[in-house]
């Protein structure tokens, strides 16, 4: 006989479960440290989390060593990613089953992405690179998830942090960032690509057309020339707050969920930080795709001729 | 002691206006791109798929503008 069920249990199971995590929410919340502001004393030593602490630079676990906790986390993404697609791609079949038919999957949607607005040709200059950045955001972000991130501690001070909340990691993808799509514009048009920086051209041809008499279009040219040539100043600068906003966006997006993350930990121990961690999850993705997402399209801005 | 209760208060003032007014311009910006989304869900439901990703991807922009006063905040707490 079919029982009925609600969410894949039965229902008598379901309410049990949902009173069990609202006790479990309510007992951290009396018990926890919110508790004990309001009702005078301790908190429960099993619940007694410490006050959040932040630091925006990266610590040094190692004395006398110049390595990070930040660099060691990017290094184990570097790893951990190498590894994935070492061991997928060993043993390549026609019909790609496990491991190897999900990493097809992923490579082949960034595929997709990013031909579907650069087009064959320049995707294929684009695919290395934004694919790098957002496997790597993506992985970073993820695996500061892990249990042990932030928590495991070497000389008191935590072994491993989320690379991307330290401003230094977002800086260094942001200025590669940059880096490449300055250099896929020059690809694309050659030296015209400086036209789009230092847009003399129409003041020239305003001032040729005054010395060869034609005063009335020459003057009326001569302001579309100093409007060319502030917008290329615009370009320019553009091109740079381009870099400190990608830097700040990604920076303050991590640091935003680790924060957020340790407050409701300190708040609410137990239950309410799971639901956290997924948003943090969901977050790790989406900043990763907006990385990549930019930085593709930014470049096919670069790339595409002005005709 | 005086000086110190003053400026605790200043900076506590400062905490809340800018991220209160930090979530103000990208909470109506976000409201803004969810009227569009919902607008073209309504004329075109087939085109849903796609319609989600970019509103995932506006908002997420919109978002950042917040993010980034939440920074200057979260630096006012723990290092000001």
């Amino acid at each position: 006989m079919a029982r009925k069920t609600t969410c894949g249990c039965a229902l008598n199971v379901l309410i049990i479960g949902i009173v069990v995590f609202l006790a479990l929410i309510v007992v951290s919340f009396i018990g926890g440290n919110i508790g004990a502001t309001i009702f005078g004393g301790e908190p429960l030593g099993f619940l007694n989390v410490g006050v959040p602490e932040y630091h925006p630079a990266a610590e040094h676990p190692f004395h006398g060593l110049p390595i990070t906790n930040t660099m060691l986390a990017a290094w184990i993404t570097i790893l951990v990613l190498f590894g994935l697609f070492f061991a997928g791609t060993r043993k390549m079949k026609l019909v790609p089953t496990g491991l190897q038919s999900f990493l097809e999957i992923v490579v082949e949607a960034a595929a997709n992405f990013i031909e579907d607005p650069a087009g064959k040709k320049h995707g294929r200059w684009f695919f290395p690179v934004c694919t790098t950045i957002f496997l790597f955001v993506v992985a970073n972000a993820w695996l500061s998830l892990v249990p042990g991130f932030e928590t495991i501690t070497v000389n008191g001070e935590p072994l491993l942090r989320n690379a991307n909340t330290d401003l230094n990691v977002p800086a260094a993808l942001a200025v590669v960032s940059f880096c490449f799509v300055e250099y896929w514009g020059f690809k694309a048009k050659g030296n015209s690509y400086l036209k789009t920086f230092f847009n003399f051209g129409p003041l020239g041809q305003a001032i040729k057309q005054i010395f060869t008499g034609r005063i009335k279009t020459g003057l009326s040219g001569l302001v579309n020339g100093v409007i060319a040539i502030f917008a290329g100043i615009l370009e320019i600068l553009s091109h740079f707050i381009r870099m400190v906003s990608f830097t700040f966006r990604l920076f303050g997006n991590m640091t935003a969920g680790m924060i957020l993350v340790m407050i409701m930990l300190f708040l609410i121990p137990w239950v309410l930080p799971s639901v956290f961690y997924g948003l943090e999850a969901f977050f790790g993705f989406v900043q990763a795709m907006i990385f990549g997402g930019l930085t593709l399209g930014f470049a096919c801005a670069a790339v595409m001729s002005e005709e | 002691m005086d000086t110190q209760i003053w400026s605790d208060l200043a900076k506590f003032i400062a905490i809340g206006f800018c991220a209160g007014f930090g979530a103000l311009g990208p909470g109506i910006g976000i409201g803004l791109i969810g009227w569009g989304a919902m607008n073209a869900l309504g004329r075109n439901p087939e085109a849903r798929g796609p319609i989600m990703t970019n509103m995932i991807l506006a908002i997420a922009f919109a978002e950042a503008v917040a993010i980034y006063a939440l920074v200057v905040a979260i630096l006012l707490i723990f290092v000001a």
